[in-house]
């Protein structure tokens, strides 16, 4: 028992940098050796998926991209497998951006889905109107008047010569809003300035450690449904069929959160021992 | 593949492997890779606000080519501003779709008074630009937290409680017994947060059970924390394993070759600068 007791009094008081070599190998074996640990769709996913599926083919979707590099792995696998999802069912995407770095991404997933995949025509099936500084100014300019605020697409294009954007001049135009989203301004904002007072229906896709922020918007049915992180973007790739990098970090994912509970578990029971040892002496 | 394909995907393992660094301790590769992503974004972001709003919004606004008439004192202005930089001012007004708007001088004058700040003696004309930035806001957050964060979440806390089709329980989804625990939740949670009454008998204890409520909250916010910073590192992971590949030049292993010789080297050079010095030497 007392050698039980030191092994976990030395975990318990173990460098750091172990932790972090640990973690390491833990996140790094299951991408070089995948076990293919089962993934089941989430209500929540369950319920974007179908309120996105439930579209009538041809619904203008407005889809508003407001992540950066920084949080590329979490958000882009869903907007992939969103996008893909939407130009399956044919419709119509306008792409809009809250941060400058979103407009990059959003340029690389077109490029890979929408381009590559599906050889879909620019300003026809898909366009991309881009960044526009202002935060929610931005959404309300969008559920006022989008005209004014675009008048030009991401490329240059003036909106008015763009087919696909007869028809379009405020929120209320579209059928639906999906954005992905890694902070502010972001899925708040939409929910905020956008959906509740326009009725337009959104869903959204968010990183991790937004989800205890959005997740009241869900219940109370202001959102519908969520996509939670990289597992989101995984349940949602299966819904799709298509598994893309989602699916493929999910096995490390899992054993890299089964590692860091152990750890909470040892650094806790040593914490107590400890605190015994020091009421004894 | 491309040179600049290459070139960018050794830039992004050297940037990479140069913040993870820090995990073994600060050092000088960790502050280049921090220094240049400080400037990086501020230049970024610099010029992705004055490409796609100033220039085209507000420049545009001001001098469209629309109204283009270069007789006229104000596109005289303008021929001397393309005299300046051609590229923000084209010749024969800037074309982005608009029509002439002078009101948009107001924010313009806003923005140029924002900018004084830099002076000692004029930063007070920036406190014009702020107070009108700020009443928007206000007045802009005010309805949307009004509407969805108030209106919506009480109309989102009104459940069913008896009858109907839901059942009595279920451990996901809609339930009486979770409609309960949310109702109970938001009261004790709520009224923990209320401090004109001390917290101690009935009230204390409710505000006890709001505090357990809170502290599953945490857990639950620090668990999606944690898979967020897993998930940002596999997907570090899924690059670096992509660019030690024989078509990007094996970039990840040579850079972390390199890192961990010179990082070793200064760390050897450290040790021996700390041993204590022998008494005969001294």
């Amino acid at each position: 028992m007392k050698k039980i007791t030191n092994f976990i009094l030395k975990i318990g008081d173990m460098d750091r940098r172990w932790i972090f070599i640990i973690i390491a190998l833990v996140v790094l074996l299951p991408l070089f050796f995948p076990i293919g640990l089962p993934i089941r769709p989430t209500d929540s996913t369950q319920t974007a998926y179908d309120a996105m599926d439930d579209l009538e083919h041809g619904s203008n979707v407005l889809v508003s991209f407001e992540y950066g590099p920084s949080t590329k792995p979490e958000i882009h696998p869903m907007t992939y497998a969103v996008l893909r999802h939407l130009f399956k069912n044919g419709h119509k995407v306008y792409i809009t951006c809250l941060w400058p770095d979103g407009q990059f991404m959003a340029e690389e997933a077109i490029e890979e889905i929408a381009e590559q995949e599906f050889n879909l025509t620019y300003g026809k099936d898909y366009v991309l109107l881009g960044f526009r500084p202002g935060n929610e100014a931005v959404v309300k300019g969008i559920v006022s008047n989008i005209r004014k605020l675009y008048s030009t697409d991401a490329r240059g294009t003036l909106t008015d010569k763009i087919p696909m954007m007869e028809g379009i001049n405020q929120l209320v135009d579209f059928d639906f809003i999906f954005t992905a989203s890694a902070g502010y301004p972001g899925t708040v904002e939409w929910v905020q300035y956008g959906a509740d007072p326009t009725g337009v229906p959104m869903s959204t896709g968010v990183t991790s450690i937004q989800v205890n922020e959005v997740m009241p918007y869900v219940q109370s049915g202001q959102v519908k449904g969520i996509l939670a992180g990289m597992p989101g973007a995984a349940e949602y790739e299966k819904l799709v069929g298509v598994p893309g990098i989602g699916t493929s970090g999910m096995d490390a994912q899992s054993i890299a959160h089964l590692v860091i509970v152990l750890f909470i578990i040892f650094g806790n029971v040593a914490f107590f021992i400890e605190r015994q040892r020091q009421k004894k002496y | 593949m491309t040179f600049g394909t290459i070139l960018g995907a050794w830039v992004a393992v050297f940037l990479t492997l140069a913040i993870f660094s820090y995990l073994y301790k600060d050092n000088p590769f960790y502050k280049v890779a921090e220094h240049v992503f400080v400037g990086i974004s501020a230049g970024y972001w610099a010029s992705m606000f004055f490409w796609t709003q100033i220039q085209p919004n507000l420049f545009g606004r001001l001098w469209p080519a629309s109204g283009y008439n270069a007789d006229s004192f104000w596109y005289k202005i303008y021929n001397g501003l393309h005299f300046l930089t051609s590229t923000v001012f084209p010749a024969g007004g800037i074309d982005k779709g608009h029509d002439m708007h002078l009101i948009y001088l107001i924010p313009f004058a806003l923005g140029i008074m924002m900018l004084l700040s830099v002076s000692s003696k004029l930063s007070w004309f920036a406190r014009w630009g702020i107070a009108y930035t700020v009443g928007m806001a206000a007045g802009l957050r005010a309805y949307g937290f009004l509407n969805s964060n108030v209106i919506g979440q009480i109309k989102g806390s009104a459940m069913q409680f008896v009858g109907g089709d839901i059942p009595f329980f279920a451990l996901i989804g809609n339930s009486i017994f979770n409609n309960i625990v949310i109702l109970v939740g938001t009261i004790a949670g709520l009224a923990y947060f209320y401090f004109s009454k001390e917290h101690k008998g009935a009230f204390g204890k409710l505000t006890k059970l709001g505090i357990y409520f809170l502290m599953i909250s945490f857990g639950a916010s620090f668990g999606f924390a944690v898979m967020g910073r897993i998930s940002l590192l596999i997907g570090r992971f899924v690059d670096l394993i992509d660019y030690s590949k024989a078509q990007y030049n094996h970039a990840t292993i040579w850079i972390l070759v390199v890192m961990i010789i010179l990082l070793g080297y200064n760390a050897m050079k450290d040790r021996d600068k700390n041993l204590p010095v022998s008494k005969d030497v001294a």
